[in-house]
């Protein structure tokens, strides 16, 4: 009886305890009782499919683990029509997050990484302290990567120093409804070549007029159209690209391939690019009409209601499709335009190649930042060996790291074609005026008014003047950035020797006397095909 | 009264805690000065002409100020004006502030005026060279004056219709290494876009990449431009020698696939002239 009534006693003084200590931390203290962080980092993206915020977060969960001080806010955009201006209005008005993605395609966003990011060269020169103990432990942290920052690299503004770091890979994959494919076609078996997927799309077809459904062989929609149609564009322009690669380079930038346009080298008549486009109105067909008007979400839906037997999308929406179709999805490789395909092979110069995988979702550091050292410090691990494997785990996207166990889910995706791959973009995306008229012109192409002479006449006609106006604004953008490092140069010059111990802006300012020099170099260039060609000159 | 008297004693006192603040301003006036310039390499040029006293005429000072009015946002003519009468007094002097000023003066032709004078810009570049050729600020120039003449102010008196010519002329007056390096990949890339004969540029990018220290794409394209340009002058050990060093640098890029046939192309062409 009196142990009971001690432990009662020894209750109650707990709970009074417990009241005062929380009475004297709410007066005494305006922080909650779990301390606040000091350091808040925010961490902005548009990838909001299902998988990356899930990924992100089991990242910055265990970071935060690791990382007491460091708070890490991750904010989800809209991509689409969003973020390009919230990112613009962000970093204007100084407001701007600590780490962003950011994207080289994003209409009339070109000049954001010479603005407002920093180049994280030097960084990535170091090995990831995050990477101890794993396979990566001891490497650079750039070769980490399992494309070496090809895409970061490709679209950095200064062709020395690279801007970004991925944290996932992606590609494009022809979905398919394998048991929808079947019911038209009576085979699963996957086409071989562009040839032979024609044919399955012929069957498609006949299937849906025999039995009066309404099925589509490819999902359709503004989006997903483009996306095929880049994909069917680029294979007999790479015979274009390697015909203007004067360089040596074995690939062509889009500021080549503007300037070639200029010097008159290659058109959209031209019977190589026409090829092409003969190819896109072709795809485009199996795809239901007024398709244009529609968005990727619509194309989703008619996949999943089974009125479409094939969906062109990228491994970004792979989580999507799998969680949500009420059907087995199996991936499969958009089949290559071979040299013996019996309509346009004359102009295929062999298999076009996907690499061995681009990495993408690019982060940038802002240079504003107020928390530059711990948000590199974040992107340390989220692009290490264990932050990645979380990512991965968590959103079942591609990670951009070697040595991260792909789970069994997506081992599909990495199943690259090898093969050729001259160019930076197909010529509907090698600047923002000249996507713009395309988009603008596409209907001329598409449908049962459309057609392939139609719409490259109209493309030549307007072109011209699209054309110079994104080669001028590729020299524009490299010279934004030129024309501030005069005066970083010489302040970390002045730097350097006030503080002779450290190394740090010597490197920095001879890292910066190279960069200006080849970017200058570049803006010379394209001011010389700009001077001495008139074609789109008003 | 002069030694040991209480007076002067005090008086010495007075002075010392006057001069206190004096000697604390001059030692902050020594950290403002690299405050700003911290200021201006972390892009926030008006922080630096906050914390620089616009009437201190030391040199070091006044540079830093000039530096940041130039780097103003958004720029005007009228801050480069500002800009350039402060570098033109400094240019007048006879160290590296001079240098670096005159440097940039010529800078301001070049490219941050609205409407760029590049034949100016290449007269002070020249002038700077002429002056002080060792100093880093002349050599660097000398880069961006070779560049010009590339591109924009060429020398038609100088070796005919030889577009390299005057900047190779001027990379003979470079001693600094890395800037060698620089202007021999300017060199070799602009006779790419000027079509000059392949065997005037070719050695310009091998000299370039010798030196090392290219990063990023620059290097990339670098190692395969040298694999390819190579191959077109028919050098088919010097392509392969690229070639396989492009495949063990970036086994995963989308060029490799290439890189590969033209290294069994190479390989091809060396064994048949060695069978020969």
């Amino acid at each position: 009886m009196s142990v009971k009534r001690h432990r009662r006693r020894i209750g109650v003084v707990v709970l009074g305890l417990a009241y005062a200590l929380a009475v004297w931390w709410v007066f005494t203290r305006s922080t909650p009782l779990i301390q606040q962080r000091p350091v808040t980092i925010r961490f902005a993206h548009w990838q909001i499919e299902r998988g990356p915020p899930d990924g992100i977060a089991a990242a910055i969960k265990r970071y935060e683990e690791l990382n007491p001080r460091v708070h890490v806010e991750q904010l989800l955009i809209p991509g689409a029509t969003v973020y390009p201006q919230w990112m613009r209005s962000n970093l204007a008005g100084g407001t701007g997050p600590d780490l962003m993605e950011w994207g080289s395609w994003l209409a009339g966003q070109r000049d954001i990484p010479a603005r407002y990011f920093t180049p994280l060269t030097a960084e990535l020169a170091k090995p990831n302290p995050y990477n101890k103990g794993t396979s990566q432990e001891g490497i650079p942290w750039e070769k980490t990567f399992h494309d070496n920052l090809l895409v970061p690299r490709r679209d950095s503004p200064e062709p020395g120093q690279i801007y970004a770091v991925t944290i996932s890979e992606a590609t494009v994959r022809l979905f398919c409804n394998i048991k929808l494919l079947q019911q038209c076609t009576g085979s699963t078996a996957a086409p071989t070549s562009f040839d032979d997927l024609r044919k399955i799309i012929a069957r498609i077809e006949d299937y849906a007029r025999r039995t009066r459904q309404p099925i589509h062989a490819l999902a359709g929609s503004g989006d997903n159209g483009l996306w095929i149609a880049e994909s069917l564009f680029s294979a007999p322009l790479m015979g274009v690209s390697r015909s203007i690669d004067d360089k040596g380079y074995l690939y062509t930038y889009n500021r080549d391939v503007l300037a070639a346009y200029l010097e008159g080298r290659w058109s959209y008549g031209s019977p190589a690019v026409s090829a092409g486009l003969r190819l896109v109105r072709e795809v485009t067909g199996a795809m239901k009409p007024g398709f244009l008007q529609l968005h990727r979400d619509d194309a989703m839906l008619e996949f999943f209601r089974g009125e479409a037997v094939f969906i062109y999308t990228g491994t970004w929406d792979a989580t999507s499709l799998r969680r949500m179709a009420p059907f087995t999805v199996v991936p499969m490789r958009l089949p290559n335009v071979l040299p013996s395909d019996p309509e346009v092979g004359r102009y295929i110069i062999g298999i076009g190649g996907e690499g061995q995988g681009e990495t993408s979702v690019a982060m940038y550091l802002n240079r504003y930042s107020e928390h530059k050292a711990e948000a590199l410090d974040f992107l340390k691990f989220l692009t290490s060996v264990p932050g990645n494997q979380l990512f991965t785990d968590a959103s079942l996207w591609l990670p951009s790291v070697n040595g991260v166990k792909l789970p069994e889910e997506i081992k599909d995706f990495r199943n690259y074609q090898l093969g050729h791959s001259f160019g930076q973009a197909p010529y509907d995306i090698i600047g923002s005026e000249v996507n713009g008229e395309w988009k603008r012109h596409f209907y001329q192409l598409v449908g049962e008014q459309g057609s392939v002479k139609q719409f490259a006449t109209a493309l030549d006609e307007v072109m011209p003047v699209a054309i110079r106006t994104d080669l001028q604004n590729e020299m524009r953008n490299t010279l934004l950035l030129v024309k501030p490092q005069d005066a970083l140069i010489v302040a970390n010059a002045e730097m350097a020797t006030a503080t002779p111990t450290d190394g740090h802006y010597r490197e920095r300012q001879l890292e910066m006397e190279a960069g200006q020099t080849m970017s200058e170099g570049l803006a010379l260039q394209m001011k010389l095909v700009l001077d001495t060609t008139t074609i789109g000159k008003r | 009264m002069l030694s040991g008297s209480p007076g002067p004693r005090s008086t010495r006192a007075i002075l010392l805690l006057l001069l206190c603040p004096l000697l604390a301003a001059g030692a902050a006036s020594s950290a403002d000065l690299n405050e700003a310039w911290l200021a201006i390499a972390n892009s926030h040029p008006k922080d630096a002409l906050r914390k620089l006293d616009e009437s201190d005429p030391a040199r070091a000072v006044q540079l830093a100020r000039a530096v940041a009015l130039m780097a103003q946002q958004s720029a005007t003519d009228d801050n480069v004006r500002a800009a350039e009468k402060i570098f033109v007094e400094l240019a007048t002097g006879n160290d590296e502030p001079a240098d670096e000023a005159a440097y940039l003066q010529a800078r301001l032709y070049q490219l941050h005026y609205v409407q760029p004078d590049y034949a100016k810009a290449a007269e002070l570049y020249q002038a700077l060279a002429q002056r002080h050729p060792r100093s880093h600020w002349a050599q660097l120039g000398l880069v961006k004056l070779a560049l010009l003449k590339l591109y924009v102010v060429p020398d038609t008196t100088a070796a005919g219709s030889d577009r390299l010519a005057p900047a190779e002329a001027l990379l003979a007056q470079i001693s600094d290494p890395l800037l060698q390096r620089d202007l021999n990949l300017q060199i070799g890339q602009a006779g790419v876009a000027l079509k000059q004969p392949l065997a005037r540029f070719l050695p310009h990018l091998v000299a370039a990449d010798r030196v090392g220290g290219i990063t990023a794409t620059a290097r990339e394209d670098l190692i395969v431009q040298i694999g390819v340009l190579s191959m077109r002058a028919g050098d088919w050990a010097q392509a392969k020698k690229y070639f396989e060093r492009y495949l063990v640098e970036f086994p995963n890029n989308v060029r490799a696939y290439d890189v590969k046939l033209n290294l069994d192309d190479a390989i091809r062409h060396l064994a048949k002239r060695a069978g020969s």
